[in-house]
């Protein structure tokens, strides 16, 4: 039996965050995780908050907002709390893959839909997207990649677009994985460079989809700025996201080199809970389930799509601690009537509830756990996909809780 | 342009397409016309069952006999559109023996070949049926697949000279004295009007009869009943399976490829154009059905949907206007109405081949025409094509060179070859259109996925210029996607739910701003090659 300081259930990015948080502040941390978490489905950029027009001044704006939703996750920590967080963050990826807010207020990136998204730090690899201008602008498809319709975003965006045959090595359609790692060869983005320098007609900058490397996509990037002689910008798509996969890797490569026990694949079939504590967790590892104690235990599972949340015809629940969760009225009532009301719809609002310090209380406001302290989306009364604030929150309350937990 | 026809057919369903193909074989000039696609109304919007006829056997023996003939015959007209499953009727013990001794009795007075099994023989051959149950009886049921149904219906008859045109809605009857000489219809995508002179024209709207009657000022008594059902993610048995007791609500399980598909429930509407599944319909059938499966509350629900019924209510006038129990055919000209318009409605997909044999039947009576019916002994085009899934597979295998196996769906496993032949063929005219005709988005992802990637090709194709593109049609997808979705947001589906929110709001920044009030933009003609913009695009 091990026992450690924090225990950290969940390698999202909130998870990651609070684990990271915690081995820098010199703590003996277990994180354990089911699965990579969201980010390698979307992570892209970190948003905090989209809902903030581009230009206008982000810290003065987002303390009023945070005024007018004193439930907000945003509201435990603070914009203070959200900087020195996304400072960490920034502080783990050094560059030249670095992370940058490209003003004082939220920038639009263009999307694989050929729309633009606000969002708040952009990785090197993403940054020109935000300059790009689109008479000026060629997009590049990949004929056989479908997750990325050069097409629809060159339509959309209204530049010109090429869809370009990618040498195929031996595989019915392409995959994100495929190419990202196809692109981490020298002679292979060469050729593509050259490929694309091909049918450029004077364009200044390039639009690609997000799949330039998973090992060194800042050098990816250099090749096909200096093959092209314009700059190159790589665009969100579906799932999976290569961007995502970088921040996941950088992270556990961080959080394993500084003594973390990174426990990937193993879900948490109980915990031990005691006298208002968690002492420790079981994970099975068959035929044997092993025991993990520690001192402290950050909740960090995501929403519905991490497992964090269950949706049962006429509940929602917690899995893990069976801790009460915050739900929007009958099922009836956890959507709305379209697609794209709008208003967010009710359930994004479900969750659970904390106190200030990000311990989980029950109904009466009680804390439930002493030591158990809730980080991420699975936090209750915030809408992450409409306010576009997913990493901002996950950084934030995963930074805030670890420091919370650590001091008591 | 306006139209001349010797028989104007209304509905696009099964009935109107087997009207137009039993025309057709006869030698007879039709026109059809259907306001939305192929199967827009209960044809495409039912539990795909072939019944055997055994869940009519007790109640109603008329109908069980119409059903097990007319079931030997789509086996033999049809049999690329049919699984032969077989299906049992399981009795639990609140079921009791006496109802299923009935049944046995009474299929074998409609001809209906019954195989009594021991609960142990059931089990054994569907291991989740409920341990309690008391017995089952084998029949031969089976699921059919109405889409294909219909759409071969309509080819067959195009090929043999009908002509149909889908998304033509009729705005008015024309009048000439006492005869119904012709309609006005509309192009609802291109918004142009027209007329089409008839000798004959038949109302095969279904459950819409009243709709079509009312411009002629007429009116019939018909029922219209909501029946709901939702699809799992995965098959749960081998057979279909039904409650061995009166016909109920929830009673019925199909199984269909992949997947199962339960229903169904009842319920009166009003309003044809606008109804939904209620949560309390999804808790009922899952409650219910999980009798006879148990662990059915566990499976993932793909989606919802419901169908409307057209319930004849009266006979008043009961001689020649009722051919048979489950539908009826109205010579309005009999019955103080105007002369030449006919009405067929009721009735149920099993029986659409008979419905359109005796509304030809008494078309050709009138026209003083003796040429016999032949849709019982003559194949649609596609028999002998394999359609299962095994089949589908092996094409899939067979595909070369590899470019050409990309698949824009992967639950489907519908490549993209498969969307531009259909884009070549030159029919459709929306999204949907092209949904129907493939089965791309009816896997477990809903289309999240694939419907992106099919307007990736639609704009490399050119055809999606409409106002709003391709991120219009996109948007309007998913709002009718979640009319099918919504009623089964809980467990897994939910979380599929997450994600597609996550790609379209989230990282894609969809919102609600720009949607049209009209429901299904067109795909503009295009071209059918690569656009120039794009020549030499190969590296």
């Amino acid at each position: 039996m091990k026992r450690f300081d924090l225990i950290v259930i969940g390698t999202g990015l909130a998870g990651l965050t609070a684990a990271r948080t915690a081995i820098a502040m010199g703590a003996k941390v277990l994180i354990v995780g089911k699965g990579m978490g969201a980010l390698t489905l979307f992570g892209n950029t970190v948003d905090i908050l989209g809902e903030i027009p581009p230009g206008t001044e982000m810290a003065e704006e987002i303390t009023r907002w945070i005024a007018a939703h004193p439930k907000h996750p945003y509201a435990r920590t603070g914009w203070e709390g959200i900087k020195s967080a996304v400072t960490a963050f920034q502080e783990l990826f050094l560059p030249p893959y670095h992370f940058a807010a490209s003003g004082r207020g939220n920038s639009l990136l263009p999307t694989g839909a050929g729309t633009m998204r606000p969002t708040w730090l952009i990785p090197v690899t993403m940054a020109a997207g935000a300059a790009m201008i689109p008479a000026e602008t060629l997009i590049v498809g990949f004929r056989g990649f479908k997750d990325f319709q050069g097409d629809t975003v060159s339509l959309h965006l209204k530049c010109r677009g090429v869809t370009l045959s990618l040498p195929r090595y031996g595989m019915e359609g392409l995959t994100a994985p495929a190419i990202a790692r196809l692109m981490d060869d020298t002679s292979f983005r060469e050729r593509l460079g050259e490929s694309i320098r091909q049918q450029m007609a004077g364009e200044r900058f390039i639009g690609l989809p997000a799949v330039l490397g998973l090992r060194d996509p800042a050098a990816v990037l250099k090749t096909l700025e200096t093959v092209t002689g314009a700059r190159v910008f790589e665009i969100p798509m579906l799932p999976p996201s290569i961007p995502g996969t970088r921040i996941f890797h950088r992270f556990r490569e961080e959080l394993i080199a500084k003594g973390a026990d990174f426990r990937m694949g193993h879900s948490v079939s109980g915990v031990m809970v005691q006298d208002g504590r968690c002492e420790g967790i079981h994970i099975p590892n068959p035929p044997l389930v092993a025991e993990y104690r520690a001192d402290r235990v950050i909740l960090a599972t995501g929403r519905f799509l991490g497992g964090g949340l269950w949706a049962e015809m006429d509940r929602i629940i917690e899995p893990v601690f069976n801790i009460p969760v915050f739900q929007p009225g009958e099922r009836g009532q956890w959507f709305g009537e379209r697609f794209f009301d709008p208003e967010a719809h009710p359930i994004h609002r479900a969750g659970v509830v904390t106190d200030t310090d990000l311990r989980p209380v029950d109904a009466a406001g009680q804390v439930i756990l002493a030591n158990v302290w809730a980080a991420g989306s699975i936090l209750a009364h915030h809408q992450a996909i409409e306010e576009k604030s997913r990493e901002g929150i996950d950084i934030a309350t995963g930074f805030l809780a670890a420091k919370r937990a650590l001091a008591s | 342009m306006d139209l001349k026809t010797e028989v104007l057919i209304i509905g696009g369903g099964a009935t109107g397409t087997g009207i137009a193909r039993d025309l057709a074989l006869r030698g007879i000039p039709s026109l059809l016309v259907e306001k939305g696609d192929f199967t827009s109304g209960a044809s495409g919007r039912n539990q795909g069952l072939l019944h055997s006829g055994g869940r009519y056997a007790v109640n109603d023996p008329d109908a069980a006999r119409e059903c097990i003939t007319e079931n030997r015959i789509l086996r033999r007209i049809a049999p690329h559109c049919i699984q032969p499953t077989e299906g049992l009727f399981v009795s639990l013990p609140e079921d009791g023996p006496e109802y299923r001794a009935d049944f046995i009795r009474a299929c074998g007075a409609a001809g209906i070949d019954t195989l009594p099994l021991s609960p142990r023989e059931a089990l054994a051959m569907e291991p989740c049926l409920n341990p309690r149950i008391i017995g089952a009886v084998q029949v031969p049921d089976g699921a059919i697949d109405p889409f294909t149904l219909v759409v071969e219906n309509a080819r067959d008859a195009e090929s043999r000279g009908a002509r149909i045109l889908i998304h033509t809605e009729v705005t008015s009857l024309i009048r000439d004295g006492l005869r119904i000489t012709g309609v006005h219809v509309r192009d609802r995508i291109t918004d142009e009007a027209f007329a089409i002179a008839a000798t004959w024209v038949v109302n095969a709207t279904g459950a819409w009869a009243n709709h079509i009657l009312r411009m002629a000022g007429l009116q019939i008594g018909l029922a219209l009943s909501k029946g709901s059902m939702l699809i799992t993610n995965t098959r749960l048995s081998e057979r279909v399976l039904n409650r061995c007791r009166p016909p109920a609500n929830g009673d019925i399980i199909v199984p269909n490829d992949t997947v199962s598909i339960l229903g169904t429930t009842s319920m009166r509407v009003e309003d044809l154009e606008r109804y939904e599944v209620t949560p309390e319909e999804v808790t009922f059938l899952v409650d219910e059905l999980s009798r006879m499966i148990p662990d059915l509350k566990g499976e993932r629900f793909t989606r919802a949907y419901a169908g409307v019924r057209p319930l004849l209510q009266s006979e008043e006038n009961s001689d020649d206007r009722t051919i048979s129990r489950g539908f009826a055919l109205i010579d309005h000209g009999s019955f103080s109405g105007p002369v030449g318009l006919v009405t067929i409605t009721g009735g149920k997909l099993m029986t659409y081949r008979l419905m359109a044999e005796k509304t030809v039947d008494f078309i050709c009576e009138r026209m003083g025409l003796h040429v016999p019916c032949s849709t019982h002994a003559q194949p649609l085009p596609g028999a002998g094509h394999g359609h299962t899934l095994k089949d589908r597979l092996l094409r899939l295998r067979r595909q070369t060179p590899a470019a050409k196996g990309e698949l824009l769906c992967d639950c489907e496993l519908v490549p993209r070859e498969a969307v531009d032949a259909i884009l070549r063929e030159g029919k459709v005219r929306e999204l949907q259109d092209i949904l129907h005709r493939t089965r791309l988005a009816k896997g477990t992802c809903q289309g999240g996925f694939c419907v992106y990637r099919l307007l990736g090709l639609l704009n490399e194709r050119n055809k999606t210029d409409v106002s709003g593109g391709s991120n219009r049609i996109l948007k309007d997808f998913l709002e009718e996607r979640w009319k099918g979705i919504r009623p089964v947001l809980w467990g897994t589906s939910l979380k599929e739910e997450e994600l597609i929110e996550s790609i379209y709001k989230g990282m894609f920044n969809l919102t609600a701003e720009e949607l049209h009030p009209r429901p299904n933009p067109p795909l503009s003609k295009g071209e059918g090659n690569l656009p120039a913009r794009l020549g030499g695009g190969e590296a």
